[in-house]
């Protein structure tokens, strides 16, 4: 028997878990012939903004120890050019598309919600609200959960488009911020955005980003993003869609059996276009292995002894199970 | 442009800390043109994470085997990491990438080459002589150790400039350039300037290219991600008020890395 992939992110249905993370794949045509999308369960976009945003100064990227940092800056068209150019685009793609959208301030994120809405190209749009490059206000609206609230509040109305809320690393209790998503409307969470780091040249003396400091991604903080899923799945019940570090196919499995509903991958797709693939085929392989009927089954299966699951925890049941069948 | 395994056929150091890959590539792996790139997986283990930009020292056909060369020196872990690699390793690249060099048809090509960004105007002065084109090489590095690949410079004529005096003109090639254009009889509608090596040197010839008018295409070199125009993260800095600028930063990987050098700004570009 073959087992099911299939998820659901609020009333998006995925073929199968495996997505992947805004700002890795642009608008899916980049890699079009290294990636097969056809196998996806979806891509996200490249963060649009309300203006188009040339992004920050050189160097933008550099390798660190088991990881990459970035400060990109969202460099993107602009809500009017990705309407023009990068729907027509989007529309072509073989997998389901999740736009990410992020504005400077709420009647931002109200024009861009309803812009891409509007387009009907996207399945799903993902609120990043949390971006560590674009200052002053871009990590305000996921550290600050009274601020996630206004944005979350502010969009609902306007789309029935599952709304899934890109969170920050970067906070005391990410748990929090998750449910003041959820509370406000949101279907789903992705997490995690990267960590804040720095890299210097003691050479020159000067740090190795234009911007000085950047996101860190990669395998470097894969225990660290499997830790903030797992707070957080057991503070909210809306799907998780969990990211950070994924290198190998295994690396996906984990994040489902901490919570995740999906799971995103990103900058190992850098060295390795196969990995999502990869990521697709290892989770069937473990279902057909185990003999588990779906990969539903498998969210939140981590087995852990009740007494340690609360000793980080802020809720005492256990994680919940099934997160991925819609009600 | 395609993803493909390839292996190794040779690697060894032909100058002091500069190597010599050449690597064995199928079919699918298209005929790269002077100056495109590949983005190579430098080692079959997960470090480093991050795949390394080359540009192609050469491309190899013969008896049905097609491997491409590339130059390169060990400055960095990446680097470290694929001068270890032995022969018959296998690992895999995707290319060929980006914008090559675009001779005039009607122009005197002037090569500019500094240390080991020797290796793509040699891809390129192997392409004009197999058109019997004529053209003008000049190639400066530290020293004499370091002059890769002057043999290889046929069907066009060769100065050399090394900064110890070790052998050809005692000083920079920039100067070499500078007499070249005065002596030779050029004209910005009679000769054009195609040069690679630290970014400084391609400043330097960029800024005579523009007080001359001459057209003048650098090959660029920095870090790149995915190295197809999807992450934004190798964005080259243009000059103020030009054409096209508008304030944005054109990707390397997908707009160059060969570019009009007159255009960058060159203060910008790290």
């Amino acid at each position: 028997m073959t087992p099911s992939l299939e998820v659901r992110i609020g009333s998006l249905r995925l073929r199968n878990p495996v997505l992947v993370a805004s700002g890795i794949i642009g608008y899916g045509v980049e890699y079009d012939r290294l990636v097969d999308l056809g196998a996806l369960g979806g891509i996200v976009t490249k963060t649009v903004t309300r203006r188009a945003r040339a992004g920050n100064p050189p160097p933008r990227v550099v390798e660190t120890p088991s990881g990459m940092l970035n400060s990109i800056g969202i460099e993107n068209p602009g809500l009017e050019g990705f309407l023009e150019v990068k729907v027509p685009i989007l529309s072509q793609l073989p997998c389901a598309v999740i736009v990410s959208v992020e504005g400077e301030d709420v009647r931002e994120f109200c024009e861009l919600v309803e812009g891409v809405s509007g387009s009907g190209v996207a399945h799903a749009i993902e609120v990043n609200i949390s971006c560590p490059n674009v200052g002053p206000h871009g990590l305000r609206y996921s550290t600050d959960a009274d601020m996630a609230r206004e944005v979350m509040t502010a969009i609902r109305p306007l789309t029935t488009l599952p709304l899934i809320a890109k969170l920050t690393p970067n906070v005391t209790r990410i748990a929090e911020i998750a449910a003041a998503c959820e509370s406000c409307g949101a279907d789903a969470v992705s997490l995690v955005n990267t960590f804040v780091g720095m890299a210097v040249d003691s050479v020159s003396r000067k740090p190795i980003l234009g911007t000085v400091l950047g996101g860190l991604s990669g395998p470097a903080i894969k225990p660290l993003a499997l830790a903030k899923v797992w707070e957080v799945v057991q503070a909210v019940d809306i799907p998780v869609i969990g990211m950070g570090g994924i290198t190998h196919p295994r690396d996906a499995l984990e994040f489902i059996l901490v919570g995740s509903t999906a799971v995103q991958v990103g900058t190992a797709l850098f060295a390795n276009p196969a990995l999502p693939e990869g990521c697709v085929e290892e989770i069937e392989t473990y279902l057909r292995r185990a003999g588990v009927p779906s990969v539903t089954d498998l969210i939140g299966a981590l087995e852990v002894p009740p007494e340690r699951g609360l000793i980080r925890a802020g809720r005492a049941s256990a994680p919940r199970q099934r997160k991925g069948i819609a009600s | 442009m395609n993803l493909v395994s390839c292996s190794v056929v040779e690697n060894r150091e032909v100058t002091p800390g500069n190597f010599l890959l050449t690597l064995k590539v199928p079919r699918a792996f298209s005929r790269p043109e002077p100056g495109q790139f590949v983005h190579l997986r430098v080692s079959p283990e997960v470090e480093p994470l991050l795949r390394r930009p080359y540009s192609l020292e050469g491309f190899v056909e013969s008896g049905g085997i097609r491997a491409v060369r590339i130059y390169y020196s060990v400055v960095g872990r990446g680097s470290r990491s694929l001068a270890t690699q032995p022969k018959g390793r296998k690992l895999d690249l995707i290319g060929p990438l980006g914008i090559g060099f675009s001779p005039h048809p009607r122009r005197t090509p002037i090569l500019v080459a500094g240390g080991r960004g020797v290796a793509p105007l040699l891809f390129l002065g192997r392409k004009l002589r197999a058109k019997r084109r004529p053209y003008v090489f000049l190639f400066g590095a530290r020293s004499a150790r370091e002059l890769y690949g002057v043999r290889e410079v046929r069907g066009g004529r060769l100065h050399l400039a090394t900064d110890d005096g070790s052998v050809g003109f005692h000083g920079s090639v920039l100067t070499l350039l500078q007499r070249e254009w005065e002596s030779g009889g050029h004209t910005p509608l009679t000769a054009e300037i195609f040069t690679c090596g630290p970014h400084g040197l391609l400043h330097e010839v960029a800024e005579f290219a523009r007080t001359h008018g001459i057209r003048c295409q650098a090959s660029l070199e920095g870090p790149m991600a995915c190295a197809v125009g999807a992450c934004r993260g190798c964005p080259v800095p243009l000059r103020s008020g030009v054409s096209g600028n508008g304030g944005r930063y054109p990707a390397m990987c997908v707009e160059g890395p060969v570019m009009d050098a007159t255009i960058v700004d060159w203060e910008r570009l790290p």
